[in-house]
């Protein structure tokens, strides 16, 4: 998914590659690049379940400001995965409830 | 509580170009912006502006992002980042939330800069990963470098699913189609063609009736529409992993209506919006607002609206003269009218217009399937030379096309010409290009790489084949002597076409030149070029 080289942008200039895990599994991103960028990299699409019905949320605005990409990052809920840059061995978990009581 | 001249409220083109005009004349400036890059959208445009030079047409947008920037620091305007104005209190008073702390600011004058946020619309799953914002569809990819999908179907034909359709495309990505409920392509037809001739449906009055998939998009449901109902048994299904939302931006006018500014509904301004003087100041004196804040326009009107802003600023605050203000707002405003003009223009939203200035017929076919037909063209001036050469008089032995056929505020083909070829009205830049009969082309390309629209080819007749010089702004560039398919305006095949040259250079700006061979009788037909193995 990722894009190697473009007519207009030519090479992504991007940070090195990290390691950090997500749900537990070890994988690789960008450090400085959204946590979201580097998991839609990989093909990951659900960052979320709603707390009542356990709906599956993602990207929705990519800006930081819909929410829909919170994650639990390094133990922290709510973290808005579009606008938090990646570093290296981040703990990213997909949040399973809602702000309080995440489980 | 620090205290300075003025703060301006977001770092995109019209903030920055507010706060450069200010600190220019003295202003002590701080732009605030939530973001932790400046420069707004500007940095995911990555296509050729419209407008005129003084506009900065043809120069892609994070271009002009780098400009701004260079000149806002030159300016020595300070810029917070990170940094959301949570609220604007009485005696121009401001709260910022930083990400560890919030403080207290205190102005004289505030200009709100905010910018806007992108609708959206519920179907039935919209909410499941996979459906977007096309706006973070081109974040994804402009600014990270990543695709928002394989397979995407746009929603929204104004010029935002347009060009990001177009962009989508070139980062590598399928667009299934451009769906829209109105009964017309709402964007430019040059952004349409652009589209459509790479094959990309388009579905007017059509809508998303829902989208499938268990955890994240596996397909897609349209359906046409009539009477505001879906026509049963018009369901349509794509095999889409994504769906982009372009249907439409609103003024992020809450900060002014917390600030006291008296607000309009305006649907001309898509929105609850600040009723603003010619300087843009709102009810409450010394609070400006500029950009899509106070009316949704492009970036180019932005960058002016926020340029009056700054100067009025400054002559509020007794920095420079009422007589300088008038004369350097009266400069500005005339190059804002020259946007403000043509079919697009606010004041022409929503109606329906069958003649361009000119009197040429507005063709339906662009508007509904984002293509022109061939024999529609002759009726534009931009195809003279192949008018003459139809009706069998003299015309040179290489000449241009220019396929734009409606008033857009646009003119870089007018000026690129090195043989003063092609005629736009320097006055009226929404004036369908023309040819001057009376000169002879070049064949040296400039036009179409110049063209934002890439609506202008070259043609040259050499016996039984024809050579179309096409504009190309994909991966991977074909070589010489490569084979395929010339493709028409609905990115149909027409014929075998093979590539005699692909130019590319800096003044052309990343817009290559392909110059294909097809059979002559093609040569009004084909328009794109496909590499078949």
């Amino acid at each position: 998914m990722r894009i190697t080289e473009h007519p207009i942008l030519g090479t992504p200039e991007k940070g090195r590659g990290v390691k950090f895990k997500f749900d537990g599994k070890e994988i690789e991103g960008f450090e400085g690049e959204p946590i979201a960028a580097a998991l839609r990299a990989l093909g990951v699409m659900v960052h979320r379940k709603t707390k009542r019905f356990g709906l599956p949320r993602g990207i929705f605005c990519a800006i930081g400001r819909c929410t829909d990409c919170v994650m639990v990052v390094d133990g922290e809920l709510n973290v808005r995965t579009c606008v938090t840059p990646l570093k290296e061995g981040m703990d990213v978990r997909t949040q399973n409830a809602g702000g309080r009581g995440a489980k | 509580m620090k205290r300075v001249d003025a703060i301006v409220i977001g770092a995109g083109p019209a903030g920055l170009s507010a706060a450069i005009e200010c600190a220019k004349r003295g202003l002590k400036t701080t732009v605030f912006d939530e973001n932790s890059r400046p420069g707004g959208q500007l940095f995911k445009q990555i296509h050729k502006f419209f407008g005129s030079k003084e506009h900065k047409a043809k120069i892609r947008g994070f271009k002009i992002g780098e400009e701004l920037l260079k000149e806002a620091s030159a300016a020595g305007v300070e810029v917070v980042l990170n940094a959301v104005v949570s609220g604007i209190f009485e005696g121009k008073e401001a709260l910022i939330r930083l990400p560890d702390r919030m403080i207290h600011r205190k102005a004289d004058i505030i200009i709100a800069a905010c910018g806007a946020n992108e609708n959206m619309v519920p179907f039935e799953n919209w909410t499941l990963p996979g459906v977007m914002g096309a706006g973070a569809a081109q974040t994804m990819m402009n600014l990270h470098a990543v695709r928002p999908g394989r397979r995407v179907l746009m929603l929204g034909s104004g010029n935002v699913g347009l060009v990001v359709g177009f962009q989508l495309l070139q980062a590598g990505c399928e667009v299934l189609a451009v769906v829209d409920a109105l009964p017309k392509i709402g964007g430019y037809g040059v952004h349409a063609a652009k589209l459509a001739r790479t094959g990309v449906p388009f579905y007017l009055s059509h809508t998303i009736i829902r989208a499938e998939g268990k955890n994240c998009v596996e397909g897609v449901v349209i359906g046409a529409l009539k009477d505001g109902k879906i026509v049963p048994g018009s369901e349509k299904r794509f095999d889409a992993d994504t769906v982009c939302l372009a249907v439409g931006l609103s003024p992020q006018s809450s900060l002014c209506e917390m600030a006291g500014c008296l607000m309009e509904e305006n649907p001309a301004k898509a929105g609850l919006v600040p009723i603003v003087n010619e300087f843009g100041e709102t009810s409450v004196p010394g609070i400006f607002a500029a950009g899509d804040v106070s009316g949704i326009e492009e970036a180019s009107s932005a960058m002016i609206q926020g340029r009056i802003a700054g100067i009025a600023a400054a002559e509020r605050l007794g920095f420079i003269s009422k007589d300088t203000l008038k004369t350097e707002a009266a400069r500005l405003e005339a190059s804002l009218s020259k946007l403000r003009a043509g079919m697009f223009a606010p004041q022409n939203r929503g109606k329906n217009l069958e003649k361009t200035e000119e009197g040429c017929p507005v063709s339906m076919n662009l508007l509904t399937r984002g293509s022109l037909d061939a024999e529609e063209i002759y009726l534009y001036p931009g195809a003279r030379w192949p008018l003459l050469e139809r009706e069998g008089k003299k015309a040179p032995k290489i000449y241009p096309v220019i396929e734009c056929t409606q008033n857009i505020p646009c003119d870089p083909c007018g000026s690129c010409c090195p043989a003063g070829c092609i005629l736009v009205d320097e006055a009226k830049i929404t004036a369908l290009p023309a040819i001057d009969e009376a000169k002879e082309c070049a064949g040296c390309g400039l036009c179409v790489a110049s063209c934002s629209g890439q609506a202008i080819f070259l043609l040259e007749k050499t016996g039984a084949a024809c050579q179309i010089t096409l504009p190309l702004e994909f991966l991977p560039l074909p070589v010489e002597g490569a084979k395929g398919a010339g493709l028409g305006r609905r990115g149909q095949r027409l014929c075998d076409a093979e590539v005699v040259a692909v130019k590319t250079g800096k003044a052309f700006d990343k817009t290559n030149l392909l110059t294909i061979k097809v059979p002559a009788q093609f040569a009004m037909d084909v328009r794109f070029f496909k590499e078949e193995k």
